[in-house]
């Protein structure tokens, strides 16, 4: 017996030493094995993507933002997007139309971030390589900072590497400096830019306005509802004594506490709690004990309810930035047109405190095979200016054509030549309340792990407001499930 | 015969080299792999170099005094343990009901096809079901008990910890019972029907033939069934991720799901992961031999009494009954 | 007896058909939502998430589910090449294996049984770990043959093929198809395999449903989205971040169950006549 066991052990380690020596020559034997389960010609890619590879030098030396030069591998004939939206993808069908002679085809894969499926999914793109991997990708506020200044931006490429004339064209476009900050790598090379401005505003009811204080002017509600969570707590109360909730839940308000708290979740390598993140367990306490919203959670189907008036109680408004309102909103007010649903019956004013919530950062894979047309369709998105650069057609809504969906964008040279006017705010150019906003809106109190330490924070938050725990055990766990899940100090 | 048993037995080890085969490259050597990085460095996003720890067992001590990964496997347990004992129990009692030659239940095909109906369903759509069903303010199950004046005020059942616990563990039993039935109910089939027919001479009650004829002799098809159940709730992952991610605080965090986390989001922390995998083989395996073990004298006998009617020399017989003890 | 307890059997009958009616509710009654709320607008799902009654929305949820990236039409058939290829190989070998541990008189057949008893208790998200580095490695990832090839290590399925061997099988007709000069691999898959075959159709049912909703594996080593599975697509469904159309999100649950539900219904008599396993030898 002990000799065939002797026999099977010395298979394995021979098996697994053979296995993992040869990979590469087991590589080429599986594509050709396995033409059932492939289509031919992304087999052929595949087989030309590792010949180029070889030959390839990576590119990359540190210093100003001055465009490098730069050409594309004439055998490469796709580029693989990668997104979490369908924004982006959108915005490169319109990029093929303008450049008719575009001789590439795009792969796009989007995977939403709920769940939290996206990052892991893109991180493996990136490590894996090969012909699938990402040449463009997009990161959420979220988690954008992993891949331009932490664990994952040894894979981004600086945008002077792609033949982008960086330092020109940001001033030329005005671009918000926060979007720079964010975009910049340790070694000082800008490596992402959003072309979104995300700066956030208080979406109020018209109806109700008019009902609680006589009008539904931004000007006067803007001071009915802040400055300081004081005064927003005091209009909840007003509100609430004529049978309205000021919000949906404790989420709509987290965002605005959140991104105008003065550092992040990590300083230093060291979990860090904010005071002003820290008092967002009383305000949520409060909202809740006071009943003044519907305990709904964001993104859920109770939050969207409310939009259109379809929750328990009538709810007052959100706290969101432009994309908020047309993206999320409109879609879910109930209707299409004013008069139908809650359509129409809502205005922006400035929020009780500034904050900005989201945005869209595009990167481009330092390993691209075509980093010029990387560059080219890059510098189309985040920086052209001009009224046939993407920010101008996304601002004004005419990306598909007139009448489209507006939006504040990063640069101010569109914004100075944009309208903002939209239906669905009862005609208010809502650009006048956003733009400003653009000004509370800092790249410094993000950090890598901001997703998923706020799934943890959210989570504890409501437990405690819940009353299923004080808010020292509360505090306590919270910490505890950052100690046990990341690689963070925690003390 | 014996002769040409021998003669034919080179078959034996031809028929199971395929099986063996994709087990050492599909299973131990993964397993082998897993073993090693638990003891390294390994992690951080696209990396394969690693180096062992300068204590071996750092990833291993880290995770035993993980407050999260002890939270994951209190969970795991109970919510196996809740949803395996209805769950055996339901299987054991429709088996009874559909087994019995008496009183056939009219339809009873129709109803084994339904029973097993939900296990065909995808874990990420039942999650979504389930989500919707638990709605809080407004939802279905919360309209169902606000008309019928069980509760005025409607309940947060997704993040009271015993309530999505609760939850979890009936989407596991409501998910499983019909593969178990159906393994049982084949289990019984198997069986001398003589032995039925002897019990009803005897005038025993359908009652009693169930717990002293059919449950004694469907032992060795329980200890798979227990087997398999125990390994599939240990690694249970596709719900109590896809349902609520672990929360509420924790309540449904899985040890699968704690691995996962570890690896593949975050920090990925694979050596962390890793390690957290040879703690639950281990337990695994410890809880499984217990199981084998107290059961053992049966079974053994039984493969006795089969190998002596396969007129296996008896040499061999005892010596793999040794094996079986040992 | 049978006079005696008419009454208290007529209250059992009910009971029996109490339970097993409650039961079917409960299992028919999330597909019927699933597949009312696929004909149902968003707005008519959030107003009420649970209807009975389907409504008029089908066409315009289907649209809204092919302007996703959403092609169940891919999905269904890598589903469909990897469940079957997996399916395949786990009765057949399975069966192969079985076979040999019931037919053949061989030196390492106990303790190859009790092997495969212990192999049963390796769970595969253990290895998950190792496996996806193996596969990294070797440059596997967006393949579909790391997902099909271990199936042919399923001990879990030689347990129950060899119990179905045990209840079954009779060597004379082995022996007599040799005296034919039929040889070995020609017994098996001429005479054997039909034989198993309730229990073949039982297990493929077990076997392909698993491999169909299997999301720990592919999620992990597959990220090019030509070679997305069903449930990986169901699983991102639901996010959208802007905006959750629910009605197309419901459409598309109830399209990766269709194909599902008419394998099992097609090979759903043999779960209706049972298999019978040698649990035990008199």
């Amino acid at each position: 017996m002990k000799r065939y066991i002797a026999f099977l052990l010395t298979f394995v380690f021979v098996m697994s030493l053979a296995l993992t020596g040869c990979g590469k020559a087991n590589d080429s034997k599986d594509s050709s094995t396995s033409t059932q389960t492939e289509s031919s010609s992304s087999k052929e890619t595949k087989k030309e993507e590792t010949k180029t590879e070889k030959k390839e030098e990576p590119a990359g030396d540190a210093g100003a933002n001055e465009a490098n030069e730069v050409s594309n591998d004439p055998n490469v004939k796709v580029i693989n997007l990668w997104s979490f939206t369908d924004e982006v993808p959108n915005m490169l069908e319109k990029y093929k139309e303008l450049n008719p002679d575009f001789p590439y085809e795009i792969k796009t894969t989007i995977i939403a971030t709920t769940d939290g499926a996206y990052q892991p999914a893109l991180d493996q793109a990136l490590a894996s390589g090969g012909a699938d991997a990402p040449d463009i990708f997009c990161a959420e506020a979220a988690f954008v900072l992993k891949y331009t200044q932490g664990d994952a931006s040894q894979y981004a490429a600086a945008y002077k590497d792609l033949g982008i004339d960086v330092d020109r064209l940001l001033k030329e476009a005005e671009i918000a400096q926060y979007t720079v900050d964010i975009g910049t790598n340790p070694d000082g090379n800008l490596v992402g830019l959003g072309y979104q401005a995300t700066g956030g505003a208080f979406i109020y009811r018209r109806s109700i306005a008019k009902d609680v204080w006589g009008t539904d002017d931004p000007n006067v509600i803007k001071d009915k509802i802040g400055p300081g969570l004081d005064k927003f707590f005091e209009a909840a109360e007003e509100l609430k004594q004529k049978g309205y909730g000021i919000v949906s839940g404790d989420g709509d308000l987290w965002h605005a506490v959140e991104n105008s708290s003065e550092e992040g979740w990590i300083v230093d390598g060291k979990l860090n709690i904010d005071p002003k993140r820290e008092a967002f367990l009383d305000y949520s306490k409060r909202l809740k004990d006071n009943n003044y919203h519907n305990d709904t959670q964001d993104w859920q189907d109770a939050w969207f309810a409310d939009m259109k008036d379809a929750g328990a109680k009538k709810i007052f408004g959100f706290f969101g930035p432009a994309w908020l309102i047309n993206y999320v909103m409109a879609g879910n007010s109930g209707g299409s047109a004013p008069g139908e649903g809650t359509y129409g019956d809502w205005a922006v004013c400035e929020p009780p405190v500034g904050f900005f919530w989201g945005g869209t950062w595009v990167l481009a894979n330092k390993d691209t095979k075509v980093p010029a047309a990387v560059g080219d369709i890059i510098e189309w998105i985040t920086l052209d200016s001009s009224e046939t650069g993407l920010q101008y057609f996304w601002a004004n809504g005419t990306l598909n054509g007139p009448g489209g969906t507006k939006d504040t964008v990063a640069s101010g040279t569109v914004m100075k030549k944009s309208d903002g006017t939209l239906d669905f705010l009862g005609g208010q150019n809502m650009f006048d309340v956003f733009v400003p906003a653009g000004e509370f809106a800092n790249g410094k109190n993000l950090t890598q792990y901001d997703e998923t330490i706020n799934l943890y924070w959210r989570d504890q938050v409501r437990e405690y407001s819940a009353g299923n725990k004080s808010r020292e055990q509360a505090l306590a766990d919270f910490k505890q499930q950052v100690a046990d899940n990341l690689d963070v100090i925690v003390e | 015969m014996r002769r040409k048993g021998l003669s034919y037995a080179k078959y034996g080890y031809i028929f199971c080299i395929p099986f063996v085969l994709a087990f050492l490259i599909f299973s131990l050597y993964p397993i082998i792999y897993t073993a090693v990085i638990g003891f390294t460095d390994l992690k951080g996003l696209g990396r394969t170099d690693f180096k062992i720890l300068e204590n071996p067992f750092q990833n291993f001590i880290t995770i035993i005094k993980n407050a999260s990964f002890q939270q994951s496997l209190k969970n795991t347990i109970i919510i196996w343990v809740v949803n395996f004992i209805p769950q055996i129990l339901i299987a054991l009692l429709l088996t009874a009901w559909f087994t019995n030659h008496r009183n056939k239940i009219k339809g009873q095909g129709a109803f084994k096809v339904l029973f097993y109906m939900p296990n065909i369903i995808t874990a990420a759509t039942i999650a979504i079901l389930f989500y919707s069903l638990f709605g809080y303010p407004k939802g279905p199950v919360n309209d169902l008990f606000m008309m019928l004046g069980i509760t005025d005020e409607p309940i947060y059942f997704l993040i009271q910890k015993s309530t999505a616990r609760g939850i979890v563990s009936f989407i596991q039993f409501w998910m499983w019972y019909g593969y178990t039935m159906i393994v049982l109910i084949s289990g019984v089939l198997g069986m001398n029907p003589e032995l039925f027919e002897a019990s009803e001479i005897d005038g025993a009650t359908s009652a009693q033939t169930f717990f002293f004829i059919t449950l004694p002799n469907l032992r060795t098809i329980l200890l798979y069934t227990l087997i398999t159940s125990l390994i599939g709730g240990l690694n249970m992952f596709d719900i109590p991720r896809l349902f609520l991610l672990g929360g509420p605080d924790n309540a449904t965090l899985t040890t699968s799901v704690f691995i996962y986390n570890q690896a593949f989001s975050g920090s990925y922390m694979y050596n962390r992961a890793a390690a957290a995998s040879m703690i639950m083989f281990v337990i695994i395996a410890i809880l499984s031999g217990m199981i084998f073990y107290i059961m053992r004298d049966k079974d053994a006998a039984q493969l006795k009494k089969f190998q002596k009617k396969q007129q296996k020399a008896l040499r061999a017989a005892e010596k793999a009954g040794r094996r079986a003890d040992g | 007896m049978r006079v005696k307890s008419n009454k208290s059997l007529y209250i059992g009958k009910i009971i029996k058909y109490f339970v097993c009616i409650f039961l079917a509710i409960l299992s028919i009654f999330p597909f019927w939502i699933m597949l009312t709320n696929a004909t149902r607008s968003t707005y008519e799902i959030q107003q009420n998430s649970i209807s009975l009654i389907p409504s008029t929305y089908l066409l315009d949820n289907i649209r809204v589910l092919l302007g996703k990236s959403f092609n169940p039409l891919k999905g269904f058939i890598n589903s469909m090449i990897i469940s079957t290829g997996a399916t395949l190989c786990t009765v057949y070998f399975s069966s192969l294996t079985a076979y040999a541990l019931v037919a053949y008189d061989w030196r390492l057949r106990q303790p190859f049984f009790t092997f495969i008893l212990a192999v049963m208790m390796i769970p595969a998200q253990v290895t998950s770990i190792g496996f996806y580095q193996f596969m990294y490695r070797v440059h596997m990832t967006n393949n579909f043959l790391p997902l099909i090839l271990p199936a042919i290590a399923s001990p879990a399925t030689v347990f129950f093929m060899r119990q179905y061997l045990l209840a079954t099988l009779s060597i004379d007709i082995v022996n007599s198809a040799r005296i034919d000069g039929a040889r070995e691999f020609y017994i098996f898959n001429k005479i054997i395999l039909p034989i198993m075959k309730p229990a073949v159709a039982t297990q493929a049912i077990f076997s392909f449903v698993g491999s169909w909703n299997n999301l720990f594996m592919p999620l992990i080593l597959l990220t090019d989205n030509d070679k997305y599975t069903m449930p990986i697509m169901v699983s991102l469904l639901r996010g959208d971040i802007y905006k959750t159309e629910f009605g197309s999100v419901y459409l598309g649950l109830s399209l990766t169950v269709l194909p599902l539900f008419v394998i099992y219904f097609m090979l759903s008599k043999y779960i209706i006549a049972g298999v019978a396993l040698g649990g035990v030898k008199e």
